[in-house]
């Protein structure tokens, strides 16, 4: 399903210029830095999101980016030229609020033709442009004079990305717009953004912190922790190939295994008795000390006769549904009492009703990777 | 239960007619006062007249107070609905060393008494060598009535998105086109409020003006003075005049305010 998105390695063959680049980017709010030390190339017409917990400085970093803020220290240069002091009516960048910033005494129309009056577009080419543009976002022609308070929230959005795409930005920078929608639509208009980031090929830079929403929509995720970027690449090197147990539990559930080097060369465990093994480039060949950790969705249930690189026994004592799949909770043995794994299968390989809950773990050595511990 | 009820809802009746019986009855005596035809006030009116509201009308003085009245008020009213925009924006949006002061020593002057911040004033021009005269007044109006008005204003800058403002401002806008394109018509139902608070709190002030319109003269002072000595039911005319006319200010103002609300929902 990802196999038709640029992968880091293609994208290294022939490196875009980038539009965006930090250098050494940060903002001090008083003794407290908000954001430290960032160093960024964005590349012309990525998708690029930026996830971290609240309080991660990602609203902070994008301020920054839009003009609405200016760094205390470091570069930020568009095309090449610095642009750290430029207000944000000069720069062409347009940012998408998290509140979406619709204005309240304008109709739709009047909203997605905002940008033109400001330029000074005569009434008549506005109006043709907005009606242009409501066509794009997908809302009815009929919605033109409609007051934009009385606009669903799917709707306000999609007058909100119409408003910003009049502006005729280069990048489009989006604060969190999904943050309040439900479920079924946000994956409806996570969908759209993606097509129409395709169809425009302009620049997106997005933020959230739903890793679930970056996934779906990015070429790259650059994930953040306390003002700094951990880590950058495309949503496959996120997942699997994580640069710390931050970003590894960030992205996900995992089971997590404490192991030191052992006589034989392999992975011997320190907190779960047994020895692991861990394919190469990600098995920490460098390493004494290191967690071994294995996605929920890597580990299987092993029947009898079946096999696998690496095997542990357990007992089932709880199971959720996740609507298409099912998570168990296995308590195995560890020094000093138990430990929980967690196992992941889908619907159709659940365990039956009623079976026995003394069960064999098993994953292969190809699906753990090491992180230093 | 139902009894209980009842009972409740005859007690707040009954006081809700009570307080309107004590707000409104004064004024309607002063109304009926002005239409007895015999120069003094006695209840039962033995016979009625117009003829007060009619000597009234046409007394040559009375025009000329009226007319200070309304001047004075229109220009309190103009120079606090500017002063206040700018400083409830200040009060309330932009985040400044000094503005905790800022904001307490700007509502301060509501909470002097009056006839003491009158005097203060009077002292005060004295003292610079400005003569008085209804545009001192107007002048100390407004240091009771912008704290009112800003206070009015910043109620409804505290009651919009700041990033309103900041998108326009992403959109291209300079910051000129900020103020007119969003700022003022979302501040726009303050500003109204505003505007009536500040013309009808000036309209019927009355200890400032006593001491600072010189030798001119509002309506509440014609109308104390006139009481002190020379009462004729002009007093009691002149006083319903003014305050029908407030009220009717009121009421448009309301409109106008409810119609513009409507146009914008539409």
């Amino acid at each position: 399903m990802l196999q038709t998105l640029p992968t880091e390695a293609a994208l290294a063959d022939a490196p875009p210029k980038p539009i965006l680049q930090l250098v050494g980017v940060r903002k001090t709010f008083g003794s407290f830095a908000a954001v430290e030390n960032i160093d960024l190339d964005v590349r012309e017409g990525e998708f690029l999101t930026i996830v971290g917990p609240s309080g991660s400085g990602k609203t902070t970093l994008l301020r920054m980016l839009a003009g609405m803020d200016t760094p205390s220290e470091g570069n930020i240069t568009l095309h090449g030229e610095l642009i750290n002091d430029v207000p944000p009516n000069k720069r062409p960048t347009c940012l998408v609020f998290q509140s979406l910033a619709l204005f309240p005494h304008k109709s739709v129309g009047e909203n997605i033709a905002f940008p033109l009056k400001v330029k000074g577009v005569d009434a008549a080419a506005r109006k043709a442009r907005a009606l242009e543009l409501m066509r794009i976002v997908r809302l009815p022609e009929s919605y033109h004079d409609k007051n934009v308070m009385k606009c669903s929230g799917g709707e306000r959005q999609r007058v909100a990305l119409a408003r910003a795409l009049a502006y005729d930005p280069e990048v489009l920078f989006f604060d969190e717009p999904l943050s309040a929608i439900d479920y079924k639509l946000k994956k409806t208009l996570e969908k759209e953004l993606k097509d129409l980031h395709r169809e425009t090929g302009k620049t997106f830079i997005y933020i959230t912190h739903s890793l679930e929403e970056a996934m779906v929509m990015s070429d790259r995720i650059g994930v953040m922790r306390a003002g700094r970027l951990v880590q950058v690449g495309t949503p496959e090197e996120i997942y699997g190939a994580p640069v710390d147990r931050f970003v590894c539990e960030f992205v996900g559930e995992v089971n997590t295994i404490r192991v030191k080097r052992g006589p034989d060369g392999l992975w011997s465990g320190v907190d779960v008795p047994g020895s692991f093994k861990v394919a190469p480039p990600q098995d920490g060949a460098a390493l004494d000390e290191a967690f071994v950790v294995v996605r929920p969705e890597f580990m299987r249930f092993l029947g009898p006769g079946e096999s696998a690189d690496n095997r542990l026994e357990g007992t089932v004592y709880n199971e959720y549904s996740l609507g298409s799949r099912i998570q168990y909770q296995v308590r195995v043995e560890a020094k000093g009492g138990e430990k929980v794994m967690l196992v992941e299968l889908s619907r159709a390989r659940a365990l039956p009703p009623g079976a026995d809950p003394h069960v064999t773990l098993g994953w292969d050595a190809a699906d753990a990777f090491t992180l230093e511990s | 239960m139902a009894i209980t009820h009842k009972r409740r809802d005859a007690a707040i009746w009954g006081w809700t007619l009570f307080v309107l019986v004590v707000v409104y009855l004064p004024i309607a005596c002063g109304a009926l006062a002005s239409f007895n035809k015999s120069r003094y006030f006695g209840f039962p009116v033995k016979q009625y007249s117009t003829d007060w509201w009619g000597k009234t009308v046409d007394s040559i003085e009375i025009g000329m107070i009226v007319k200070t009245s309304i001047s004075v008020a229109l220009l309190v009213t103009v120079f606090s609905v500017v002063i206040a925009t700018f400083g409830a924006l200040a009060f309330a949006r932009y985040d400044w060393k000094g503005r905790r002061l800022y904001q307490k020593l700007i509502l301060l002057p509501i909470f002097f008494p009056q006839p003491v911040l009158g005097l203060a004033m009077l002292l005060g021009f004295n003292a610079v060598g400005i003569q008085t005269s209804w545009m001192t007044a107007v002048f100390a109006h407004m240091v009771w009535i912008v704290p009112v008005v800003t206070l009015v204003i910043a109620i409804q800058v505290y009651g919009f998105d700041p990033s309103l403002e900041e998108a326009a401002f992403d959109l291209g806008c300079s910051r000129l086109q900020v103020l007119r394109e969003v700022t003022l018509p979302l501040l726009w139902p303050g500003i109204w409020s505003g505007m009536l608070f500040a013309f009808l709190l000036s309209w019927s002030n009355f200890p400032l003006s006593l001491y600072t319109t010189g030798a001119d003269s509002t309506i509440p002072e014609w109308l104390y003075a006139k009481m002190v000595a020379g009462y004729t039911p002009m007093v009691p005319a002149l006083g319903t005049m003014a305050t029908l006319g407030a009220a009717a200010l009121l009421l448009a103002g309301g409109l106008v305010g409810m119609l513009v609300r409507r146009r914008a929902t539409a």
